[in-house]
């Protein structure tokens, strides 16, 4: 059988177009996807029941069981972290919320070391953007700034920019002009019509450097700013002012590197004064199929995006403090339950090494390296294979994810819910 | 000699990132990518081990040749193998310095060490 128009949960482009073939209950084809989507898909090997650990190995437990001994480390922390979450759809994004709530505990997910700085700087400047169909049929020039989509993102630029063909822009190569600014001459960079070179760390000197040119005063910018000469920073302003609709992608670049959230207000600033002369718009490039969407249902629910402590009975918000490294770093956290995310292998190792101290839980399809460092890992559906949902583009459109084939796991948000009623005294969120 | 630290995806992490456990993780996951001119200078050849050492610690690394990678600078996809070595302050942003970690590089016989190794280090056991 052939499902048509599958939604790929990888990463935040969502492609919707996917062709995949099943046979007997089994996946056997993947169509239109990336390298990454097909692994995904094809190759998706999970952990066939809960498992906890022992003095010497590990066992298998009763899904009953693990979920009742999850309720009671819950219930027994004074500091629960429940981190993760964007890797699965938004109906367990916003049972996790309930919980924390109810218990007392900092929630977070994977923002906080991908895009959280880029929230940051969006909530002291605002964020000038667009969906990516208004980029696909509009855009004339293209920055794809401390990014590397044909690695990343392997699809955006076939569906949305440089190979894009769009309602104004028919003849997306000849007409778009592709500017890639990394420190790495990356493959992006190989297909660029203009690729900018910077020196580490000297993002934000260069988002200001253009900020002076396009307010007209280049007089002051010296012949070389972090490793750009005046004369390609001229020339880039000057293209993006001649454009008839600009779209600036950012990626980790940005967020991870000296600067951090204020490289984007920057960048922020810079769209600011582009939009004096045209149009132009500033979008992140996310990375997990629905880290927008915990952010979305995060706020919705909470009023904040990311690292929400509820210690204090209400929502409470300051990253640096409430965020999941901070928590694990300061060894504050007494219990963790780790939804969708593998932290033991994407957070520095002495963040890391505190969920090996506490009772951690991890609610995840496959065996990660945070498995090892947990006391039970209870496996679950992944959305958008096994499991219906809701998540988001990177654009914050929410688009349903399909359940292709069924596994005989439960769905995350059901564990979560009979979490939550244990919780409760049985009644449910 | 003294090197910047990148991180980043890159698609052999992104195909593997749910199979941790494999040979093609550990391979894609604990390669170091350096411009070949550094390469000449630290005295190795594609393939040859390095030891990367920051104030958290230190990682073994199979090293090859990248010309996109500027000289001074050692790429490595995210994963475990660049966040042994990471520290984790913040700067009250709430982001490690994934992309900004300033790391001593030298040649080494020592062997690249499993995803399960890394984890029992601090604590952990495999499955």
């Amino acid at each position: 059988m052939i499902e048509h128009d599958v939604v790929c949960p990888f990463c935040g482009c969502l492609c919707d177009d996917l062709e995949i073939e099943t046979e007997g209950g089994r996946i056997v084809k993947v169509q239109n996807g990336c390298a990454l989507a097909e692994s995904t898909f094809m190759n998706d090997v999970r952990l066939p029941a809960p498992i906890r650990r022992t003095e010497t190995g590990w066992e298998d437990i009763s899904y009953q069981e693990a979920i009742k001994e999850t309720a009671e480390i819950l219930q027994g922390a004074d500091r629960p972290l429940l981190y993760g979450w964007s890797s699965t759809h938004g109906e367990a994004q916003s049972v996790g919320v309930h919980i924390a709530e109810l218990i007392g505990a900092v929630i977070d997910n994977t923002s906080t070391v991908c895009h959280g700085p880029s929230i940051l700087a969006i909530q002291e400047v605002g964020h000038p953007g667009c969906t990516l169909g208004q980029v696909k049929n509009r855009a004339d020039v293209i920055i794809y700034w401390g990014c590397n989509p044909v690695e990343a993102h392997p699809r955006h630029m076939s569906r949305y920019t440089t190979y894009a063909t769009g309602f104004f822009v028919p003849d997306a190569q000849r007409e778009r002009t592709v500017i890639v600014v990394d420190t790495r001459r990356t493959d992006t960079a190989g297909i660029a019509d203009e690729f900018v070179q910077i020196e580490h760390g000297g993002d934000y000197a260069v988002l200001s450097a253009l900020r002076a040119i396009v307010r007209g005063k280049a007089s002051v910018i010296p012949a070389k700013v972090a490793g750009v000469s005046k004369e390609q920073l001229i020339r880039i302003a000057e293209i993006c002012k001649t454009a008839k609709f600009g779209a600036i992608f950012f990626g980790l670049g940005l967020t991870m590197s000296r600067g951090k959230y204020k490289n984007i207000r920057n960048a922020i600033e810079l769209t600011d004064e582009l939009n004096r002369y045209t149009k132009f718009v500033i979008s992140p490039l996310r990375g997990h199929g629905n880290v927008y969407g915990s952010n979305e249902v995060f706020t919705w629910m909470t009023g904040y995006p990311f690292a929400v402590d509820f210690a204090r009975g209400i929502a409470f918000y300051n990253p640096g403090e409430t965020t999941a490294v901070d928590i694990l770093r300061r060894g504050e956290c007494d219990a963790a339950l780790i939804v969708a995310s593998d932290p033991g292998a994407n957070f520095p190792r002495a963040a890391a090494a505190h969920l090996a101290k506490i009772p951690t839980i991890v609610i995840d399809p496959h065996v990660n390296a945070t498995t090892a460092l947990s006391r039970i890992h209870i496996p679950c559906t992944a959305a958008g294979i096994d499991a219906a949902g809701t998540a988001y583009r990177m654009d914050g459109v929410p688009i349903r994810l399909k359940k292709v084939i069924d596994r005989g796991y439960p769905d995350d948000a059901e564990i979560l819910k009979k979490i939550y009623d244990h919780l409760n005294g049985g009644k449910g969120p | 000699m003294k090197f910047v630290l990148n991180t980043g995806r890159t698609v052999p992490q992104g195909t593997s990132v749910e199979h941790k456990g494999s040979d093609t993780y550990r391979t894609v996951a604990s390669a170091g990518f350096l411009n070949p001119i550094d390469m000449m200078l630290l005295g190795i050849e594609d393939g040859d081990r390095i030891r990367l050492t920051t104030p958290a610690g230190h990682i073994v690394l199979t090293s090859r040749p990248a010309e996109g990678v500027v000289r001074g600078e050692v790429f490595v996809a995210i994963g475990p193998y660049a966040n042994h070595i990471i520290s984790s302050e913040t700067h009250g942003t709430g982001m490690p310095d994934f992309k900004s970690q300033s790391v001593d590089v030298e040649p080494t016989g020592e062997p690249v060490k499993s995803v399960g190794e890394l984890m029992e280090a601090i604590g952990g056991l495999r499955f």
